[in-house]
């Protein structure tokens, strides 16, 4: 992260999801401090950091559901930094949240029909985008049944489907696999990378489930009381002592070592 | 059956308008007047579900916009003869102007979507208790309008009389079943879906791009065309009216309808207004004294809104999502519940299964 992102862009085509020097304080705690961040298409960045480093804020203040104290958002060059959050959804950004915030009392198939309607899909197209992620999610079977019936995890693929239903430039998932059976959780990285493969998204995805971070991120940025820690490759964060130090402890990194 | 099955939650309210009407026609011509009550209430409580249901925001001006379509529908009913005598201080274009019983009200839809949506501009961007707050000043604004401005309204207060009265069961009911279909087209459309989403979920709604501003004053606005509607037909039901009779009562009485019967959809309200209604004009005449075969029913003064009191309450305490607990009835398909628990039951196998 850091400086070696914002170097990065160049003379480039400008299309990527930036924060620049985004500080956010909660009462005098610095939630964010001079961070920055950059996503682009077709990629998938992997955010970890412990409990409190300022992952779930900086989704918030990328998604427009918090605002910089300092600092500015830029999605495909234009600055969104004063959008609400709905017209910044609009434009291409979709998040999920920690809580998976589905709507309850609608069905499955509803909730995902409403990602696309949101974004100004008509009924039909809706209905054939709920349909294919539906099918993509393993959730077909429970498509008629009220959301709030499914078990968190399955309630969790229900909101990314309905994310990704917008056919979003970026999605940025926040803890998407929590509740998920480990037997999914193969399932679930495939889906990741067909996202961005198949509908050449950016996506930011923070969990804490570091199999499935090691396997489907293409880089990784670790966060440390709202500060850039490390960026690099799976391989070299995993390698690094100072995310041992900061985020597995010493025997997580042995553990990871014997794994991989 | 399964061309139908897009409109299936539709058939249940208007089935109940059309056994109203019918039920209404055989009974005596006094009685009736209680059965066209039932329906215009009907198209009222319809207007203030389509925003309170669909939004999940409460409203306390909903009236309001009843009035402004009852004293539009009514003064330009009014051959022009008379209305120079009754109406003297009347604005010059609406003094010299007169037009039919369905253009007036089509005028009184129209000015109530209107006033709807000057009002909504600042007050949608409210929400929770000064939302409330807000809509009840409307609802004050627009009495003490009626009753003071004698360019628009008969002076201090007094009765705007002469209406014609056309509204009977037909007129009624064909108002109550208009009103029914907006609503129903508007839940099923696309706005009306966004709407709803921000109902149960403001977070997740903000993140599907919805702008829940925007989808509030739409709602609002075709709230505010049902109420003028519903206002129309009220006056050409009475032939006349007064600030008073839009006002307070009006007001508790068409909240306590949509919440007896489940503010969260078009059959609670339905079911509420057609319910509370005839309780409410059965528990008034029996103030004066109700005839039930050989016993002579009389009760104290006061009694019929303090049992409507009492009920609401009742309501609130006990079943607060009302008597249809805010679901829309569903004809020829088994019922929600069982579905529910049915579905339930082999998801949960199927998750033991895999584990």
């Amino acid at each position: 992260m850091g400086t070696s992102g914002a170097s990065r862009d160049g003379g480039s085509s400008g299309a990527r999801l930036r924060a620049t020097d985004v500080a956010r304080a909660f009462k005098g705690v610095q939630a964010l401090e001079g961070l920055n961040f950059e996503l682009g298409r077709h990629e998938v960045v992997g955010l970890i950091g412990p409990n409190g480093a300022g992952k779930t804020t900086l989704i918030n203040v990328i998604t427009g559901f918090d605002r910089p104290t300092a600092g500015a958002i830029e999605l495909d060059g234009v600055d969104v930094t004063g959008w609400p959050a709905s017209r910044r959804a609009r434009a291409g950004l979709a998040r999920t949240f920690q809580q998976g915030r589905v709507f309850g009392e609608l069905t499955v198939q509803e909730n995902v029909e409403l990602g696309a309607l949101g974004v100004g899909a008509g009924a039909h197209q809706a209905r054939a985008r709920a349909d294919e992620l539906l099918s993509i999610m393993q959730l077909a079977d429970h498509a008629k049944l009220p959301a709030s019936l499914l078990a968190h995890g399955e309630q969790r693929k229900v909101a990314v489907a309905r994310a990704l239903a917008s056919r979003p430039r970026y999605v940025l998932m926040d803890e998407p696999a929590a509740g998920l059976f480990e037997s999914d959780i193969s399932a679930f990285a495939e889906v990741i990378r067909s996202v961005r493969d198949g509908y050449d998204a950016g996506v930011l995805i923070v969990d804490h489930n570091m199999a499935l971070i090691m396997a489907v991120s293409d880089r990784i940025e670790v966060l440390d009381q709202g500060r850039s820690l490390a960026s690099g490759t799976p391989e070299e964060i995993r390698r690094n002592i100072d995310v041992a130090a900061a985020y597995l402890g010493a025997s997580g990194v042995t553990a990871e070592r014997e794994r991989g | 059956m399964s061309r139908l099955a897009p409109i299936r939650p539709l058939l249940a309210p208007v089935l109940l308008i059309v056994l109203v009407t019918l039920v209404g026609s055989l009974t005596s011509t006094a009685t009736q007047q209680n059965f066209i009550t039932a329906l215009v209430s009907v198209t009222i409580v319809i207007g203030l579900y389509v925003f309170m249901g669909n939004s999940g925001v409460i409203s306390f001006g909903q009236v309001s916009f009843v009035a402004i379509g009852a004293y539009a529908a009514g003064e330009l009913t009014i051959p022009t003869g008379p209305k120079h005598y009754v109406l003297p201080g009347l604005w010059s274009f609406i003094a010299e102007h007169s037009v039919g019983n369905l253009p007036s009200l089509a005028i009184a839809a129209g000015l109530g979507a209107l006033y709807a949506l000057v009002v909504g501009l600042p007050l949608m961007r409210l929400s929770g208790l000064s939302a409330g707050i807000a809509t009840f000043a409307v609802l004050e604004i627009t009495y003490n309008l009626l009753t003071f401005w004698p360019k628009i309204a008969p002076q201090s207060g007094q009765t705007l009389s002469l209406v014609p009265t056309t509204t009977g069961l037909t007129q009624a009911a064909a108002g109550a079943i208009v009103a029914a279909v907006v609503a129903f087209a508007y839940q099923r459309s696309r706005r009306g879906r966004l709407l709803r989403a921000s109902r149960e979920d403001q977070s997740a709604a903000l993140a599907i791009g919805v702008d829940i501003h925007r989808e509030r004053l739409i709602a609002f606005t075709l709230s505010g065309a049902v109420s003028g509607l519903a206002g129309g037909l009220l006056v050409h039901q009475i032939g006349s009216i007064t600030p008073s009779q839009v006002y307070l009562e009006l007001t508790f009485l068409t909240l306590a309808m949509l919440v007896v019967g489940g503010t969260g959809s078009l059959w609670g309200a339905t079911v509420g207004a057609v319910l509370v209604s005839l309780l409410d004009s059965y528990l008034n005449q029996a103030e004066n004294g109700l005839h039930l075969g050989l016993f002579k029913l009389t009760l104290p003064s006061g009694a019929a809104d303090l049992i409507l009191g009492v009920l609401l309450t009742a309501m609130l305490v006990l079943r607060p999502r009302g008597l249809t607990g805010g679901r829309e009835w569903q004809l020829g398909r088994p019922r929600v519940s069982k579905i529910r628990s049915a579905s339930a039951m082999s998801y949960l196998g199927r998750g033991r299964a895999r584990r």
